[in-house]
């Protein structure tokens, strides 16, 4: 009785197994619209922390030491977000902006580590600030575009 | 004229030391997301704090009882234990919150790494509780957190639509689960347990009896209220700057940033150390806190005047509450994200602290002509639902939320 009682449960943990490994192949995709706009909705808050930073550098009216381990924690977020999009299998039709989510990330993480190196230059902070600007249009451009607003 | 100084230095102590962790953190949040709309939120929190700390102050002057002494004689042992253990997990949450806080603005500060500042907070309190007496440690640091009041100075340099400010002090509902996860989490940043717990052995530890209940009344109400205009800034200055912009602060940096936007260095400078010192106070309030409760349950003497040779049990379970919230702190988890979960959680807490201290102070047998009148019975028992209704929702929301995540 035991015996066959083992062998069913082995016999169905088999089957959930083959099933789950069967939907991971498939390419369903984990990350759905909503997911996505959720992550590039949370890259364009960053890209905003990011300017009111980098503005604190650009008109001297910052301490260093702030500004690089702000830049480098919001840096690292952005990164971290953008590990996750590419990480994820995209529902049909929204790959091409995953993959502009993902390139707007790593954007934004490189301007974040520019400013983390440079914390205490004007010139720079001016200069990572206006592109922290664009790179949050463009993160807004992609919401848009997920939400059919553009 | 001696007795007025000591209560007004008492009272701005308690402005100084109104905000901790969970403040900085939710309200800020608070104002970004939903700009000026929680406003109502925050006032019903302090109003609420007000309240019991009053009857809880006012029960350990006229008893000589402090809070846990209070819930395990009303509650019983069984329902006593279970308050026991559910304010324990959230004292020690709040601890490891408070510790990692006060290393993220020290990292701020000097740009070392966290991991090294959260053993030297812990350190650094451990030797101040040494050399300090009771008085002396709550007097520093609520002096110190009056730094905060450039919160204060950061809204009128902003100069806000006031119009659209006091729309925010309307109450307001939402069916957006965020928008109630946060009026959850900026009331019970405000009633945190420990404060209650702090505050009613605080008082027994400074000797308070029948003749302190004024400077008890002004403590509370004055202090608090006033302490909660800090809390009211910080959801201004957010809203103002964050919401327009589509900030989402998930880290304790980003408090800093609205006075830094206003008044440059200088302002970040005096908003980092009003944080260094609102944080550490309420690390060392919320340490205290969770062992006496402990003692007080176990029946162990205990108490900071009585030091580690009249008081052995208790000065050691500080000392493993500071240990254990230095670990958590350094878990590698984001201590805003402990900081928020302890919050929430204290909801569910919230009823098994503030139930027993209602009963009690409103007892003429025992509280004599100091029980509650009819307008403490009335707020107090008002609150009461509040608590019971928002400690209901507390979890649904903060699962629904996904931590407050949207």
């Amino acid at each position: 009785m035991r015996g066959s009682g083992d062998k069913r449960l082995r016999t169905g943990a088999a089957a959930l197994l083959l099933t789950a490994l069967a939907v991971a192949a498939s390419g369903c995709g984990d990350l759905s619209n909503d997911e996505l706009n959720r992550g590039v909705e949370s890259l364009s808050a960053l890209a905003a922390q990011g300017q009111l930073v980098a503005s604190g550098v650009a008109r001297d009216a910052t301490k260093s030491t702030y500004a690089r381990v702000m830049a480098k924690t919001l840096g690292g977020e952005a990164e971290h977000e953008a590990e996750k999009l590419a990480d994820a299998t995209p529902e049909e039709g929204i790959a091409d902006q995953r993959d502009a989510a993902v390139a707007v990330a790593g954007e934004i993480a490189g301007l974040l580590s520019e400013l983390q190196t440079y914390p205490g230059d004007e010139r720079h902070g001016a200069l990572v600030q206006k592109h922290l600007e664009e790179a949050q249009e463009k993160a807004d451009a992609i919401v848009a575009r997920l939400s059919g607003d553009a | 004229m001696k007795t007025i100084l000591k209560i007004a230095l008492g009272i701005i102590a308690a402005i100084g030391g109104f905000l901790d962790i969970g403040d900085l953190v939710f309200t800020t949040q608070a104002g970004a997301l939903f700009r000026y709309d929680l406003l109502w939120a925050v006032v019903l929190g302090v109003v609420g704090i007000a309240i019991y700390a009053e009857m809880t102050g006012r029960v350990a002057a006229v008893s000589g009882r402090p809070v846990f002494d209070v819930i395990r004689m009303r509650l019983g042992f069984g329902l006593g234990l279970g308050a026991l253990i559910a304010s324990t997990i959230v004292n020690l949450l709040t601890v490891a919150a408070e510790l990692g806080g006060i290393a993220i603005v020290l990292e701020l500060l000097f740009d070392a790494p966290y991991d090294m500042f959260v053993v030297t907070a812990a350190i650094a309190l451990v030797v101040i509780v040494a050399l300090l007496p009771f008085g002396g440690i709550e007097r520093v640091f609520g002096y110190g957190g009056l730094l905060m009041l450039v919160v204060i100075a950061t809204v009128v340099h902003q100069g806000p639509e006031w119009g659209d400010v006091a729309r925010g002090f309307v109450p307001s509902l939402s069916s957006s689960t965020l928008y109630l996860y946060f009026v959850v989490g900026v009331f019970s940043a405000a009633l945190m347990p420990y404060e209650a717990h702090f505050y009613s052995s605080g008082a027994i530890e400074e000797g308070w009896t029948e003749k302190n209940l004024k400077e008890n009344r002004l403590n509370a109400f004055i202090g608090y209220a006033l302490g909660g205009l800090l809390s009211i800034g910080l959801v201004i200055a957010s809203g103002f700057l964050f919401h327009p912009l589509g900030v989402e602060p998930s880290d304790l940096g980003t408090v800093a940033l609205p006075m830094q936007g206003a008044f440059g260095e200088t302002g970040l400078l005096l908003a980092l150390g009003g944080m260094l010192f609102c944080v550490s106070g309420a690390a060392i309030d919320s340490s205290f806190a969770a062992s006496y409760n402990v003692a007080q349950f176990l029946g162990w003497e205990w108490g900071r005047y009585k030091g580690p040779r009249k008081a052995p049990r208790f000065t050691a379970s500080w000392l493993v509450f500071v240990l254990l919230g230095v670990a958590i702190a350094q878990s590698g988890i984001n201590p805003v994200e402990i900081t928020e979960y302890s919050v929430v959680l204290a909801v569910v807490a919230l009823p098994l602290t503030y139930l027993p201290v209602l009963l009690i102070a409103g007892d003429r047998s025992f509280m004599g002509e100091f029980a509650n009148g009819r307008l403490a019975t009335f707020f107090g028992w008002l609150y009461f639902a509040v608590i019971v209704v928002l400690a209901l929702a507390a979890i649904p929301l903060l699962l629904a939320t996904n931590g407050g995540g949207g």
